[in-house]
């Protein structure tokens, strides 16, 4: 009774805080309706959380939809960073949940030490749709993908892989030729190291164009921050802009430059402002 | 704190648990010190920073345009403001002009561990200078092929007088000051060696850390080194749990058989049976490699480890500590990373520290507090305190204005040193109230001559 009391001009904005707080404080996800909506969800609510899992099944669920590719959801590891607090918890369920082979964790390209973390079954997922696309193109040697998903991942849980093993993990499903390792490198599923001839990295196929969104629309929202009078911004009007160079939406790039240290967050009466860090 | 002065005297309070607290009270509390400071001769950016082992007293800094300084961080040479700050100006300075000075920037120096007699400069002009401290003269020097980053000597060593080198090139070299000459060289790294550091628990363990972002672990006695960090090893907790032991071990030998080449099938033959049996399948049925057997040299079992392209960081490490009980080992790296190893195991302990930048062109030199619980690192322009165990950033220095390079604890009196490319070496103590002193004090009167400051 009290709610309706108070919230009565701000309806919309009350109501789902009582859902969020339950996600966040169970320990294990409510399958089904409440992350169905969450989707609609703002940032300034749903800030933080207690749990990895937890935030993870919750920021899979807010990936936003882009057109034209077909990319299946994934996380950045900065973004957990900004949704909880303690990162050594952060990092230490990551890699038990790794070892678990529930996530994989692969490293992108762009920056220093950015890491994207996706869930086995949209791995395997867009492993799919990407095979189903090269069969289109051409027929033989692909066999090598069937051997890949029933060896190689499941063995080899690290971001990177070196050619023996390579070799030696895909042979066990049949004789491997340099074509095949071409096919996996076309794919996009194994990219070779620039430091090291002989290491490849474990990658997400198809998602270059998204990779360049990110990059392009980090520089955007920085920019953006820089260019006003005093750096800084309220989030919630913040959350609102649309980016002109990025299919991904404001909150991903948000949580992504949180948790990297670029911005901060500071708390104040009227909510949170988002601001450049100095150092 | 007058509490626990009463209860250490009645003998409530273990002596040790008193001297504890009252260490992290002060740790805790330190800030740009309000009473003291340095007053640097130097005109470029200083590199690095020691203060000696035997007693805690003289600072020795080493900076880019050549010049060495060493000051006295417990006696001021001049007081000001009322006697309420004290001024430590350096009590010599070695600059180029010196007759076998060093000519390009200074990268390390530092004092020889058992004494205040020498001290030993290393810079990129390819030379390694050891001075007499008295007399300010080079009594030895050692010629690098490359530029010198990092100079070290064991403060545990009993039996031996070497300085280890990393330079630009891949060897790392150990130089005897016994006899003047080089003992031996350790190679392994692929690209230049950055940073290096002693073991705090074994006068014969050599730490280094290369441009190729590799951690490398030498026992000098031997040859090659005996153990390569890799990042992906990863443990979840401070040490591994008992049972779990076994199985990291397990996994890491399979791993490690796996990769090796085939011609050094005879070497690894007794441990490819303790593995499961699906390593030894593909090797006789994919035979993807074309090299042909028998060519390929069998290289010794200790140099094995060259194969081992395992990297602990994504970049350059920039600077490895180890910590006072020699069973962690923190490492920077130019990925902006900071991570702590656990030496026994080998392993990652996956606890993060909040760095967003660290920088990448020079090495760092990072301090840690006595009791392990704090870790002082330079980070761009500041210097941040982490909790050693969970990776909170604890405090953060502010008072440099441009990058700072170095940083040295003296749990002595618990004040931290910082160096910078400003030029500027900044002391940051726990604060001194002064108030009382100067109300008794009275204008004309100086300080209370201390009887203890005399020398010959």
């Amino acid at each position: 009774m009290k709610k309706t009391t108070v919230s009565e001009p701000s309806t919309s904005r009350k109501r789902p805080r009582d859902e969020d707080s339950e996600p966040g404080s169970e320990p294990e996800p409510v399958p089904g309706n409440s992350i169905d909506h969450s989707g609609s969800l703002s940032l300034e609510e749903n800030f933080s959380f207690s749990d990895t899992m937890v935030a993870l099944q919750i920021m899979r669920a807010q990936f936003p939809h882009i057109e034209k590719v077909s990319v299946q959801p994934f996380v950045l590891q900065s973004q957990l960073y900004s949704s909880i607090k303690d990162r050594t918890q952060v990092d230490r369920e990551l890699e038990s949940l790794r070892r678990d082979r529930v996530l994989r964790i692969f490293k992108l390209n762009t920056g220093q030490d950015d890491h994207a973390v996706m869930f086995m079954d949209d791995y395997l997922n867009q492993i799919e749709h990407v095979v189903k696309r090269m069969e289109v193109k051409t027929q033989d040697g692909l066999m090598v993908f069937e051997w890949f998903k029933t060896h190689v991942i499941h063995s080899k849980l690290d971001a990177s892989i070196g050619h023996q093993e390579l070799c030696s993990l895909l042979s066990l499903g049949g004789k491997v030729k340099e074509e095949h390792i071409s096919l996996l490198i076309n794919a996009g599923i194994v990219i070779r190291q620039l430091i090291d001839q002989n290491m490849y990295w474990f990658a997400i196929p198809n998602i270059g164009s998204v990779l360049k969104g990110l990059s392009q629309g980090r520089k955007e929202v920085l920019s953006f921050l820089n260019r006003r009078k005093y750096k800084e911004m309220m989030l919630a009007p913040l959350e609102k802009k649309c980016l002109r160079f990025s299919p991904l939406d404001m909150r991903f790039h948000l949580r992504d430059l949180i948790g990297s240290g670029h911005l901060k967050t500071v708390q104040t009466p009227s909510g949170l402002v988002v601001r450049v860090a100095k150092d | 704190m007058w509490k626990e002065t009463r209860e250490r005297e009645l003998g409530k309070l273990h002596p040790n648990l008193f001297s504890n607290r009252i260490r992290k009270t002060r740790l805790s509390s330190i800030q740009l010190s309000n009473h003291k400071e340095i007053v640097s001769s130097h005109r470029g950016s200083i590199n690095s920073l020691q203060v000696d082992l035997t007693e805690g007293r003289y600072l020795i800094a080493g900076a880019s345009d050549a010049t060495v300084a060493v000051y006295d961080v417990q006696r001021a040479t001049d007081y000001v403001e009322g006697d309420q700050i004290e001024k430590h100006k350096s009590i010599f300075v070695i600059n180029k002009q010196h007759d076998h000075g060093h000519k390009y920037a200074i990268s390390s120096a530092m004092w020889y561990p058992v004494d205040t007699g020498l001290f030993i400069t290393g810079s990129y002009d390819h030379h390694i200078n050891v001075w007499d401290t008295n007399t300010t003269q080079v009594v030895m020097n050692f010629k690098m092929p490359g530029k010198v980053y990092r100079t070290a000597m064991s403060s545990l060593a009993k039996s031996h007088m070497l300085i280890a080198s990393g330079t630009e090139d891949v060897q790392v070299r150990l130089c005897d000051i016994a006899s003047g000459a080089f003992s031996h060289t350790l190679s392994g790294h692929r690209d230049s060696v950055m940073s290096l550091e002693w073991s705090t628990s074994s006068e014969w363990v050599l730490i280094t850390g290369g441009c190729d972002g590799a951690i490398r672990f030498w026992d000098i006695r031997r040859a090659g080194c005996f153990c390569v960090l890799d990042q992906s090893h990863s443990q979840l907790g401070r040490r591994p749990p008992l049972l779990q032991r076994s199985a990291t071990n397990k996994v890491s030998t399979s791993k490690s058989s796996s990769s090796a080449q085939s011609s050094f099938e005879k070497v690894r033959a007794p441990q490819k049976k303790v593995v499961n049996s699906n390593a030894l399948k593909p090797l006789a049925v994919g035979r993807i490699s074309n090299q042909p057997k028998g060519v390929r040299q069998r290289l010794h079992p200790g140099m094995l480890s060259t194969h081992d392209r395992a990297t602990a960081h994504y970049g350059v490490v920039t600077g490895l500590k180890v910590t006072e009980d020699g069973m962690y080992l923190l490492s920077a790296g130019s990925d902006s990373r900071l991570r702590l190893w656990d030496i026994e195991s080998g392993c990652n302990t996956l606890v993060n520290f909040e760095t967003t930048r660290l920088q990448s062109s020079k090495a760092i030199q990072m301090a840690v507090s006595r009791d392990s619980a704090l870790v002082f690192v330079p980070c761009m322009a500041t210097a941040k305190a982490f909790d050693m165990w969970s990776g909170q950033t604890m405090q953060t220095f502010r008072g440099h204005y441009e990058n700072v390079n170095c940083c040295w604890y003296s749990s002595q009196d618990q004040e931290l040193y910082t160096g910078s490319n400003d030029r500027q070496i900044l002391v940051w103590s726990p604060p001194k109230f002064t108030s009382d002193e100067t109300n008794q004090r009275g204008k004309g009167l100086s300080i209370a001559v201390d009887q203890d400051n005399w020398s010959d």
